[in-house]
């Protein structure tokens, strides 16, 4: 809610934002990185979701009413933050590896593990190789306010273990960021959803991703530098860290690059999932967002897609719960979950002659669940106001199609998306194995973006730095 | 064990574009003020937001509460499109100051 008071001081409204107590620092990092400090908030003691009536409206009469008043009505003393920032070719610190690494590791700059120095030399080579401009801002980072350098992409990606050649997917990487589409600013939501980035194109085997047994797994340098650069730069860049912008409760480790293995789609004649961003098969492309969970579907049993597809429905499904609060309740059909499958599967299923949207269309009629579950999660099961409406509710509203309110028995089955296309489906890992595995994402917070990737030497200015 | 190199190593954050900006003037007295409330649809503003309403009219003859549901939710689907029209909604309905709710 700081954006949208940002969004009114600037238009020389005065304006008081209310926030529940742990959300007191995350407020005012929020109104220094859109540019405003020391902006009034007011307090809601505690949390409110685990306070009685009673107690939340006492509390909220004692302590959040008067800051409230207060910070409409009386002038605002200006704490700015005045520690005076390094500039981007300061030396920050000097010394051997272990003081670096500690250096960094105190200062919140790094992940907790050891990474490589990113010395003026090295960040040079780095840049050196595709002839980027290291001072080319590729968008403002949110929701901390600092530029997106390609100098910063490239001092992480030092960091990181990434190669030179890793640079192209970086810049795309962070040209998603910059989209509004993609929503970066709310990496640090309570739930602690991570991005997942699915790499399409010839540059996966150009540059050596791993797209087969282990495709998520730590081990191959391209698809585990590049998913630690983006923890990196969301840590150092974006901010998002305990101390300003990351309110994660628990959180999830990083996601290595995920590689579609082309191969068997080609050979299967599936298009590959950037298609579904309208990026033609076989463009380079990253496709990003952010997945709350996952459930590995195991030991898929069956030889045509009619008998894989009760096991892939039902893991779907399984992977559906507080996701359909927030991606029906508060948001609107934004529930896109990404179904990863075999070569073995994938094949089965696309011999028999199903297209993936044959499968899509088979996924919806029967990954579904109960309506009266349905309504739980966006009604009974959530503080969300807008979720408190019904199934009936909803299609009346146009959020939902009509599917979701064909009679009113609470046993009816119901889907868990709003149509079809919203299932995406990535084909990679163990080729011979009959395993399949649904990930959930997390609605506007980080939703589906794809963006190209050019691997062609830049025409920018290349200038030693 | 011969002696290590030493490394000298550069900033890995990045300067801030955003320049700092002044708050916009305070009201000074809320009594007769347009007030808008700015809602996430979160966190039980739908219970606070009237509570809110009741004790700031009691207190401010002549207050003017513009409901939250003027200006839809502001963290949902449309956050985008309704934050940037935001500054034209305000001026149309001639709005004094703003609470914006709830972050938790």
């Amino acid at each position: 809610m700081l954006r949208a008071s940002v969004t009114a001081e600037a238009a020389g409204i005065p304006s008081v934002s209310v926030v529940c107590e742990g959300f007191q620092r995350q407020g005012l990092a929020t109104g220094r990185g859109l540019g405003f400090d020391s902006l009034p908030i007011a307090v809601l003691r505690g949390h409110v979701d685990s306070q009685s009536v009673d107690e939340m409206i006492q509390a909220f009469h004692e302590i959040t009413i008067p800051q409230i008043v207060r910070g409409l009505t009386e002038s605002i003393a200006i704490n700015a933050d005045t520690r005076l920032e390094p500039a981007a070719l300061d030396v920050v610190v000097r010394g051997n590896i272990d003081e670096v690494q500690e250096e960094f590791h105190r200062r919140g700059w790094t992940d907790g593990l050891p990474f490589v120095p990113p010395t003026h030399s090295r960040v040079e080579a780095f840049l050196g190789v595709t002839g980027h401009d290291p001072w080319r801002v590729v968008g403002t980072a949110r929701p901390s306010g600092r530029d997106m350098t390609v100098w910063s992409i490239a001092v992480n990606a030092v960091m990181a273990g990434c190669l030179p050649e890793h640079l192209p997917v970086l810049l795309a990487i962070a040209e998603a960021f910059h989209d509004r589409n993609y929503g970066v600013e709310h990496s640090g939501n309570t739930t602690g959803a991570d991005a997942l980035v699915i790499l399409n194109g010839p540059v996966i085997d150009v540059l050596a991703f791993n797209h087969g047994a282990g495709a998520l797994r730590e081990g191959t340098r391209a698809n585990t530098s590049v998913g630690r650069w983006l923890r990196l730069y969301l840590r150092n860049v974006c901010d998002f860290t305990a101390d300003e912008h990351d309110k994660a409760t628990f959180g999830n480790s990083m996601h290595t690059v995920l590689a579609e293995d082309e191969a068997a789609l080609r050979e299967i004649g599936w298009p590959s999932l950037c298609s579904d961003f309208s990026m033609a098969t076989g463009t380079d492309a990253i496709t990003i967002a952010r997945m709350n969970s996952g459930v590995i579907i195991g030991s898929v049993f069956g030889s045509t897609p009619e008998e894989i597809l009760p096991y892939l429905a039902d893991g779907l499904v399984r992977v559906s719960g507080w996701d359909l609060t927030h991606n029906h309740g508060l948001g609107s059909g934004q529930f896109r979950p990404l179904l990863v499958l075999s070569p073995l599967l994938a094949r089965t299923i696309g011999r028999a002659g199903w297209s993936r949207d044959d499968l899509r269309e088979a996924l919806f009629a029967h990954a579904r669940i109960p309506a009266w579950k349905f309504e739980a999660y966006v009604g009974a099961w959530t503080n969300l106001t807008s979720g408190r409406r019904r199934l009936h509710d909803l299609v009346a509203e146009g959020h939902m199609p009509a599917v979701f309110a064909e009679g009113d028995d609470p046993n009816r089955l119901v889907p868990i998306v709003t149509e079809p296309s919203k299932f995406l489906i990535a084909v990679a890992g163990d080729p011979n194995r009959a395993n399949a595995y649904a990930m959930s994402n997390d609605g506007p917070h980080g939703y589906w973006t794809s963006k190209p990737i050019d691997r062609g030497y830049s025409t920018d200015l290349v200038c030693r730095v | 064990m011969s002696e290590e190199p030493t490394y000298e190593v550069v900033w890995p954050k990045s300067a801030r574009s955003t320049d700092a900006r002044p708050p916009a003037p305070r009201v000074g007295s809320l009594q007769g003020k347009r007030v808008a409330f700015l809602w996430d649809y979160l966190f039980r503003g739908d219970e606070l937001f009237p509570e809110l309403e009741r004790e700031l009219t009691n207190r401010f003859p002549g207050l003017k509460v513009i409901g939250y549901e003027t200006f839809g939710n502001l963290h949902g689907p449309d956050e985008a499109r309704l934050i940037d029209e935001l500054p034209t909604r305000l001026r149309e309905h001639g709005v004094d100051a703003v609470i914006s709710g709830n972050g938790c």
